[in-house]
């Protein structure tokens, strides 16, 4: 099998479980009290990575990076936890992650530092990263890394990648009504966005946490940082949409009457 | 020496490893070298890891025995999902944090300010439903009578002076969460040192009376750590030095202590459970950063609260319930509702919203509970080593210089090659804490809080004794030990043991904890919830508690032994004061943990009261991943 | 008189018809030129695009144009980015609105890039006004909503699904203008859409009703034993008599991931939630389901909601749905699927 050179594009967002509010500033909306809230790699992304380093392993000579424009004070937090569960090089780019910030910039800058990478072969490239953030939410960014680095094979929403012995690859990818559309490509160079993939979340590999570290942590110290301001975009507003609801709580109905209830309600 | 004898006598690690250890499997575990190895990111540990990484960089003579070439290799084990997770708040003097940090400077660390104002207030009862004694009802009824002349207002008066060894001058107001996130930042920015959170240590490794390391917990178990799919033994991290800083209930500490046992006439009786609220404070308060409210008086006599606010219109609220206060149905959630509504921080707190919820137990034996601090290849230090101080109600800063003291008795070994054996590290740690302020300060405390054993106005006595005579004259009251009054004794005149059977019948019939149905007769209003401060506990646990725990794979780190010792049980206070009611009542009416509900305060493992002959709890508290995932706490 | 040209893009489905979804986004397109005085362009790429055009033939669009041929039946990138570009350009559009498709969100930027313009998805609304066009979508999985507006032209907008009501006029023979694409790519073939298992039940945009399963229904139940068996019975048997649409909670499809003996009928297709779907059903009626916040957000669309929860304190219980029933959801929708069977 060829070996495969893997760029994830990811970056972090808010621990899912943390509470939202967006704050206007002078340089546009932004999450309030965002360097308060941990962070984590944005969950389609982290399926992305887990993908490419299992692929990794499959063929000799692969690689991996990770190509994070975030908040270098974050990603370095993301960092403590996902060390332990692939193995990567990381290519850091010390600026702002928030939802807000612009995908089209975004990805201009991904697309600058993934041409620059060393050691990359474009003939062997498989772009990943997630089908949208949990962030943004777009949807768009890994699209317009793509195509400013030539590739027109792209695939979005994907479950699973098949590899063959002649460097092509079955892919399906997630549509309307709960269905897969099947595809086969060729071979690298393409694009593919992660949904959740059907691998799972890796265990902690402490000793690969540790290897990794050693490579990471010079990445973590070398990242400069990037401007990312968007020409003609321009935010009306942002806010958390208030829907409280004036709940009718039922006690003592018996399963029968609720079921009638119900049924009525349906129809 | 022949108390070195008896301990290397003993089979190491048996006790508690019989509850806790990892399974025995034909896997081959992995094994790796370090230097040194350490048990938990706290305060103790982060200082431990700083003044280490900092002396590292300043003598790059020293290098790793683990790995030859390289510099000494230092990792630090994290149970908790992120380095700013499972902690809390403090307003702290500060000394030794300052002292790390000559130049620190709060506006660097998200929620952190300078002290400001500082306040001890006494908080009457404003709803006639507290436990008071006649003493302290007279107290409330002089004071109302006296008002103007007590400067009494909104049910509460402000002691005009505050006693110099409880005053926090100079000091700050912190998110621990946020503080930790700040010197993870720091260390890993160096990277002579690496922390790894979520990855929790299932067990010292102890071999002939000696520590070898840790092994990290098993993954891919079932809940009853059975291999599963994918099943991952844990990894064993031998280290000739293993740093042990896992808290008040650590699940390493606790199987050192087995396997070592305690220090002649040292034992941990005193504790206290802690729950708190960040809040966002509402509109119109303008409340200076930096204010600090301490209470005491509400909503029992025995309860202590705090108040204080951090920048951006930010506030911590509060209480400690101790362990004193002997209530078997005590709910600290129901406590911290009423404690919030007292006039005197409601108009503070009314309209304000929650932010972040959390809890935690706290040791509260001080030097009486230290166990032993140096064993051959480990040492213990933060609030599992006895640092916190209860006169001065402070522990962060202590727990933190207590790292600093272990670091520099390391960075001395290391310089003079010498091993870390027990006689070492007695000589380069133990002695340096022993001359320390810390010990100090500690051998003060001792009795500080034993008063509290007898009653409310004893233990204020025993504190002023211990504070003003420097700890030399002191009541004379021991702490009990681990015991919980019956429901009868603690509401004598207030619930005949008739009225109490009714109440265990409706509850039993409904399988449903006492203490709601207990506090409603005995007075305590409904709590109007209003789904911003006001709501239960459930609701708590979404919106401010931030709880997650894995959905599988690791083994549930709260487990019952013995079913039938948990049927005879007449308390249950595990399932009572259970912070995020994780511990509830099954349908057999017998005691279930849902680790999804669970914040790790470690409140059960004191409150199981069903102890076997070996002192051993029927409840046991081990090693677990997840908890709550707030950074703000 | 406006200087935006709109541009309606869509493709037909496999039986050359235009979904609903992609009729909601006419109306908006619709909407937005009327409001702007724009002038309104119909662009449709597919196998053949002739049904679709007169299904849409009375929008009152200027011109008709399409791109058609057999290497448009099927999604591919490398084709129908080429499409999208080449509708645009001759259209000479300024404003391009589409269905969030899958086929469309899958090139939209792609397309956006190469016409030197920008791309906004997921919208929930687009309006006109005297200054210009904003676009409200969603950010942090429906956590917050904010307007955007763009200076940039052409600006690709994709509409979520009830952004407006379906386009519903009768049809008129139109004919379109054939744009003609350069030769793409061939890399990729479509080998075909594999369906999910039979019986399996997913989330289908197309139901009325969202049923959800909560973590609940693989407890232990009253007698001390869980019942996954009949809980999942009872869940699919309700599911094929309503036709109903099934989701499920994260923690449910987690624990289905990993093998154990649990619900099989569901996977991560079937989650609801912040790491899952948001769906749009007029009506969702949650079983046995906490009301956690990351949850609930993929209900934010689910108009009327209900629920039944053994615990009155139970999440949906405070402001999430309209109506709780506190019973015991074994009891009631062995009722509910008797009631069905008898109808």
């Amino acid at each position: 099998m060829n070996p495969l050179h893997i760029v994830v594009c990811g970056s972090v967002v808010p621990d899912p479980l943390q509470t939202l509010e967006p704050v206007t500033t002078a340089a546009g909306p932004e999450l309030k009290n965002e360097m308060l809230l941990p962070a984590v790699l944005d969950p389609w992304a982290a399926c992305s990575l887990y993908e490419a380093a299992h692929l990794a392993q499959l063929s000799s000579g692969s690689r991996v990076w990770l190509v994070c424009l975030g908040p270098k004070a974050k990603v370095q937090q993301a960092m403590m936890s996902l060390a332990q569960k692939a193995a990567f090089e990381l290519v850091l780019l010390d600026g702002p992650a928030h939802g807000f910030a612009d995908a089209h910039v975004t990805a201009e800058a991904l697309a600058a530092a993934i041409a620059g990478l060393a050691g990359l072969d474009r003939t062997h490239l498989l772009l990943f990263g997630g089908w949208e953030s949990a962030s943004r939410g777009q949807g768009v960014t890994l699209q317009m890394v793509g195509e400013r680095l030539g590739i027109t094979d792209q695939f979005q929403g994907v479950d699973r990648i098949a590899l063959g012995d002649d460097g092509s690859f079955e892919v399906i990818e997630r549509v309307e009504g709960g269905k897969h559309l099947v595809s086969r490509c060729d071979g690298p160079p393409a694009v593919l966005g992660w949904a959740t993939g059907e691998r799972g979340e890796p265990r902690n590999d402490p000793q690969m946490g540790m290897k990794n570290m050693r490579v990471l942590l010079p990445a973590l110290q070398k990242a400069a940082p990037v401007a990312v301001s968007a020409e003609g975009l321009k935010y009306e507003g942002v806010r958390v949409p208030t829907q409280q609801r004036q709940t009718r709580i039922v006690k003592d109905m018996s399963p029968e009457a609720i079921a009638q209830e119900l049924l009525a309600w349906m129809q | 020496m022949a108390e070195d004898d008896a301990i290397a006598e003993q089979t190491p690690g048996t006790a508690a490893a019989s509850a806790d250890e990892s399974v025995d499997v034909p896997f081959e575990r992995p094994t790796v070298d370090v230097d040194v190895a350490c048990v938990g990111f706290g305060p103790a540990t982060a200082g431990f890891l700083t003044t280490l990484s900092r002396g590292m960089a300043a003598d790059p003579e020293l290098a790793s025995a683990a790995m030859p070439g390289c510099p000494p290799q230092v990792v630090c084990y994290e149970r908790a999902d992120d380095v700013g997770f499972g902690v809390s708040g403090v307003v702290t003097r500060g000394r030794a944090i300052r002292a790390s940090f000559p130049d620190f400077d709060p506006a660097q660390i998200p929620m952190a300010v300078p002290i400001r104002k500082e306040k001890l207030v006494y908080l009457l009862d404003p709803v006639g439903a507290s436990r008071r004694q006649l003493g302290l009802r007279a107290l409330d009824g002089l004071l109302r009578f006296v008002r103007p002349i007590a400067r009494m207002q909104q049910d509460a008066v402000e002691i005009p002076w505050i006693p110099k060894f409880l005053r926090k001058d100079e000091g700050f107001v912190l998110s621990l969460g946020q503080f930790n996130q700040w010197v993870a930042g720091q260390l890993l920015a160096v990277g002579n040192v690496q922390v790894w959170p979520a990855t929790p240590v299932g067990e010292p490794l102890v071999e002939n009376g000696r520590v070898r390391g840790v092994r990290l917990m098993d993954q891919g178990t079932d809940r009853e750590g059975r291999p599963g799919p994918g099943f991952t033994p844990g990894m064993d991290v031998r280290a000739a030095l293993t740093v042990v800083g896992d808290g008040p209930v650590g699940a390493v500490s606790q199987q050192l202590d087995a396997a070592f046992g305690m220090p002649q006439g040292h034992e941990r009786h005193a504790w206290a459970l802690g729950m708190k609220m960040v809040v966002d404070l509402p509109e119109g308060v303008d409340l200076e950063p930096g204010a600090v409210f301490h209470t005491i008086g509400y909503p029992e006599p025995e309860i202590f609260g705090f108040f204080y606010v951090h920048p951006a219109k930010v506030a911590s609220v509060g209480i400690f319930v101790p362990s004193s206060f002997d209530n078997p149905v005590r709910t600290v959630w129901r406590y911290l509702q009423h404690y919030m509504q007292h006039p005197y921080l409601w108009r503070y707190l009314h309209g304000g919203r929650l932010r972040s919820w959390g809890a935690k137990s706290l040791e509260e034996s001080g030097q009486r509970g230290e166990p032993r601090l140096a064993i051959d290849g480990c040492a213990r230090i933060g609030e599992g080593s006895g640092t916190t101080n209860v006169l001065t109600g402070s522990g962060v800063d202590e727990a933190w210089y207590s790292g600093v003291l272990l670091a520099q008795g390391v960075l001395e070994l290391w310089r003079a090659r010498r091993p870390f054996t027990r006689g070492n590290l007695d000589a380069a740690y133990v002695a340096r804490r022993r001359g320390s302020w810390l010990d100090s300060e500690a051998r003060v405390a001792v009795h500080a809080r034993d008063g509290f054993e007898r009653g409310f106005f004893r233990g204020l006595a025993g504190m002023a004794l211990a504070g003003l005579t420097r700890g030399r004259l002191h009541l004379g009251y021991a702490p009990r030990p681990r015991r919980v009054r019956s429901l009868e004794e603690v509401y004598r005149g207030k619930l005949s043991a008739r009225v109490i059977e009714a109440l265990r019948e409706d509850c039993r019939l409904r399988n449903r904890p006492l203490h709601d149905t207990v506090m409603r007769c005995c007075g305590w209003p409904e709590i109007p919830y209003d789904n911003q401060l006001l709501m239960t506990l459930q609701d708590a646990l979404l919106l401010g508690g931030k709880v997650h725990a894995p959905a599988e794979g690791c083994r549930d780190h709260v487990r019952f032994r013995d079913a039938q010792v948990c049927r005879a049980c007449e308390q249950r206070t595990c399932v009572e004061m259970c912070s995020g009611e994780a511990i509830h009542l099954g349908e057999d009416g017998l005691p279930e943990f849902d680790r999804e509900k669970c914040v790790h305060c470690g409140a059960c493992l004191w409150n199981c009261t069903e102890i076997d002959e070996e002192g051993q709890a029927n409840l046991v508290f081990g090693a677990g991943a997840g908890g709550l995932h707030s950074a703000e706490n | 008189m406006s200087t935006e040209t709109v541009l309606y893009l869509a493709h037909p489905e496999a039986d050359g018809a235009l979904s609903r979804h992609s009729l909601e986004a006419l109306a908006v397109a619709q909407s937005a030129a009327a409001t702007l005085g724009a002038t309104l362009v119909v662009g449709l790429f597919g196998a053949d695009v002739r049904a679709a055009a007169n299904a849409v033939g009375a929008c009152g669009a200027r011109r008709f144009l399409a791109v058609q041929g057999p290497e448009f039946a099927t999604p591919r990138y490398a084709t129908d980015t080429a499409a999208v570009e080449a509708l645009a350009r001759a259209a000479e559009a300024t404003v391009i609105v589409g269905a969030h498709t899958s086929r469309l969100a899958r090139v939209a930027a792609g397309a956006a890039l190469r016409l030197s313009g920008c791309v906004d998805t997921h919208a929930g609304s687009v309006t006109a006004g005297a200054d210009g066009l904003a676009v409200t979508r969603w950010f942090y999985k429906q956590r917050i909503e904010g307007d955007v507006r763009r200076s940039q032209r052409p600006w690709i907008v994709l509409v979520d699904p009830g952004a407006a009501e379906a386009y519903a006029k009768t049809a008129a023979n139109v004919a379109s203008e054939i744009v003609t694409v350069a030769a793409t790519n061939n890399r990729t073939q479509t080998v075909g859409l594999r369906e999910p298992g039979a019986g399996e039940q997913t989330i289908r945009p197309e139901a009325e009703l969202l049923f959800v399963a909560g973590a609940g229904w693989t407890r232990r139940q009253k007698d001390g034993q869980p019942h996954t068996e009949e809980a999942e019975r009872l869940i699919l048997d309700f599911v094929r008599a309503s036709r109903a649409s099934l989701g499920s909670t994260k923690s449910l499809t987690d624990i289905s991931g990993e093998g154990q003996a649990v619900l099989h009928c569901l996977s991560h297709l079937n989650q609801v939630g912040q790491t899952g779907s948001t769906p749009r059903h007029a009506k969702g009626l949650s079983t046995c389901c906490h009301g956690e916040e990351p949850h609930v957000v993929g209900w934010r669309f689910i108009r009327e909601r209900r629920a039944v929860n053994l615990d009155p304190n139970c999440g949906w219980a405070r402001g999430k749905a309209d109506v709780l029933y506190v019973a015991d959801a074994f009891a009631v929708m062995r009722e509910l699927n008797r009631l069905l069977a008898a109808q």
